[in-house]
């Protein structure tokens, strides 16, 4: 039983091992070195910014995929604002503010009761064809003051690797140490419990979206920091693979339930593979092929747990109720 | 339970509800006090959920006054009720699954962190599963670990937890109103059981409690008194140790006269 829990909950984490040994022999001697960690680290970093948004919508029940949009729109705007001679500073903040801007009119739309994955598809049409109005057809290149937060490395670990602890840190302790995180995980689970409980899950609901597009805003800023250049063309591939991390972490669709920790290592299990398999000489295209088997097989896995579990919990339900024991 | 007020927790007097043509409920007087376990008994359509509504604030009755510790109130909403004490258990139970138990006794009403920690929201969770059990253990139900999920409770454990939600949230102050819609519905024998002494215990506080349920002998056995409701109205009011269950079966069918003609 407690078998069964610790690999629907930790089954990420024996997954990633399990992963890391086979291309440590595999792929022995390249593989596993400090260097290469850090590749991967820096590979999964900026698709786990975006893997975050997307678990905290999908953990307060509305999946958010608005999220490419912003990202460009967010990175359009820094970029002209740097290229016009802003300090940088201000055209992060404004960055980031114009993506809980977005999150929150999501949010604001989709509690008028018009279905969240419709206006959140709006808004990602609408913010990408700002950006492109915004950017005129072009894109901002050779952005380098941003190198800080791109490119850069501190005590050896690049930027984007610090960005990103620094997001899964707070959006874990947000989530399971504070009021306003566990209430916000409470309405995914039942939006019914909350308001019972004489809170407005309302509130919740559009902080999950701001949380969600301010994740968007950053990654897409990172992203321009990365490749120095801002650009318009939002990327629907990027809330494919941050689905993908989500799932695999075993966040549910539904809602309610999930935890940052996870979705992380989702994004390294993912970035993982695809380094291991380039090492290999292996094409790309097969590493998008064992990410499918991969997410299928963890469906697979999570049913065959939870109907193990129930199984189990039928059979002890009768004698706990009686011996108020556990 | 020491009692100060003498007027009830709840009364209802000469509540009309009409749906269009249709009457749902003819002049209902009804009241409940304070560590007293009413059933409210009737057939389908006797007009039990409607009454149930109004008492939640649900709805709001065509005429008729609502009084809460003998004074007057309006329960335009089910937030309304609330705030005047009263809690409704409803049968989907609406507990968060994926949280553990002392989460979904303590959501919003968190005991928060002292300090610094405390100003940026950051919960006391040591606190929060220290008050639920104390509160349990008054309740004398400790289901499981504090820290075990709801998911993995049994109904029976469930059914526990929401009622204790709502236990605690009716206790604080002077004591409230709950209103239990077929709490056993969906338990097996010895959880039944369970139920049925634990609404006693919630009684002995000086909970008020107004039990809805088919189940005779569950009103037989927790309740002080039983209200039958028959067509819309009231055809008996009586305390359950003066009547038996072929008579109150013949009020629910309408094979018995009206106690009030």
């Amino acid at each position: 039983m407690r078998g069964l829990i610790f690999l629907r909950d930790r089954g990420i984490f024996v997954l990633w091992i399990l992963i890391i040994a086979v291309f440590a022999v595999w792929a022995n001697p390249y593989f596993a070195t400090l260097n290469n960690a850090i590749l991967v680290a820096n590979a999964a970093a900026i698709s786990a910014i975006f893997a975050a948004g997307v678990a905290v919508g999908i953990i307060c029940g509305a999946l958010d995929l608005s999220i490419p949009g912003v990202a460009a729109l967010s990175s359009c705007i820094a970029g002209w604002m740097i290229t016009t001679g802003l300090p940088v500073w201000l055209a992060l903040v404004v960055g980031i503010v114009t993506g809980a801007l977005v999150g929150f009119v999501n949010g604001v739309i989709s509690l008028r009761g018009f279905n969240p994955i419709i206006v959140t598809i709006a808004m990602l049409s609408i913010t990408s064809a700002a950006a492109s109005i915004i950017a005129g057809g072009y894109t901002f290149p050779g952005l380098t003051q941003l190198d800080f937060m791109g490119t850069q490395r501190y005590l050896g670990i690049p930027a984007p690797v610090w960005i990103t602890a620094g997001v899964f840190l707070v959006g874990t302790v947000f989530l399971t140490k504070t009021r306003d995180g566990i209430r916000l995980m409470a309405v995914g689970g039942s939006a019914e419990a909350v308001r019972r409980s004489g809170i407005h899950s309302d509130r919740y609901k559009v902080l999950a979206f701001v949380i969600s597009s301010t994740c968007a805003a950053l990654g897409g800023l990172v992203t321009t920091a990365t490749v120095t250049e801002a650009n318009p063309s939002a990327s629907p591939a990027l809330i494919f693979t941050a689905l993908t991390a989500v799932a695999l972490a075993g966040v549910s669709l539904v809602g309610g339930r999930g935890s940052l920790p996870r979705v992380l290592v989702g994004a390294l299990v993912l970035a993982t593979i695809a380094n291991g398999l380039t090492i290999k000489g292996v094409q790309p295209y097969w590493a998008t092929g064992v990410t499918g088997v991969l997410l299928i097989g963890s469906l697979a896995l999570e049913r065959w747990v939870t109907a193990s579990v129930s199984r189990r919990l039928m059979a002890t339900a009768q004698a706990s109720v009686h011996t108020g024991t556990r | 339970m020491a009692t100060t007020t003498t007027a009830p927790a709840l009364e209802l007097a000469g509540i009309d509800m009409h749906y269009g043509y249709v009457r749902a409920l003819d002049s209902i007087d009804f009241h409940v006090g304070q560590g007293e376990v009413v059933g409210l008994l009737g057939d389908n359509g006797a007009g039990k959920s409607t009454l149930l509504k109004i008492m939640s604030g649900a709805h709001r009755p065509s005429s008729g006054t609502v009084r809460v510790h003998g004074k007057e109130v309006e329960l335009h909403s089910p937030s309304a009720a609330t705030h005047a004490g009263i809690q409704m258990v409803y049968q989907d139970l609406a507990l968060v699954d994926a949280l553990d138990i002392a989460t979904n006794l303590n959501i919003g009403r968190e005991i928060l962190r002292p300090g610094l920690f405390g100003l940026l929201g950051f919960v006391d969770h040591k606190a929060q599963r220290k008050r639920s059990e104390a509160e349990l253990d008054k309740l004398g139900v400790r289901t499981a670990a504090m820290t075990r999920p709801v998911e993995m409770l049994s109904g029976g454990q469930r059914q526990v937890v929401a009622l204790a939600r709502s236990a605690t949230r009716v206790s604080g102050g002077h004591n409230g109103v709950l209103l239990l819609d077929e709490p056993t519905a969906a338990l097996g024998y010895e959880q039944t059981q369970v139920v049925q002494a634990l609404v006693r215990r919630m009684a002995d506080q000086g909970i008020a409690i107004v039990l809805v349920t088919h189940n005779l002998q569950l009103a037989s056995a927790v309740c002080d008194r039983m209200v039958v409701l028959n067509r819309g109205r009231k055809v008996a009011d009586v305390a359950t140790e003066d009547t038996d269950t072929d008579h109150v079966v013949g009020w629910i069918t309408g094979a018995r006269g009206s106690m009030f003609d």
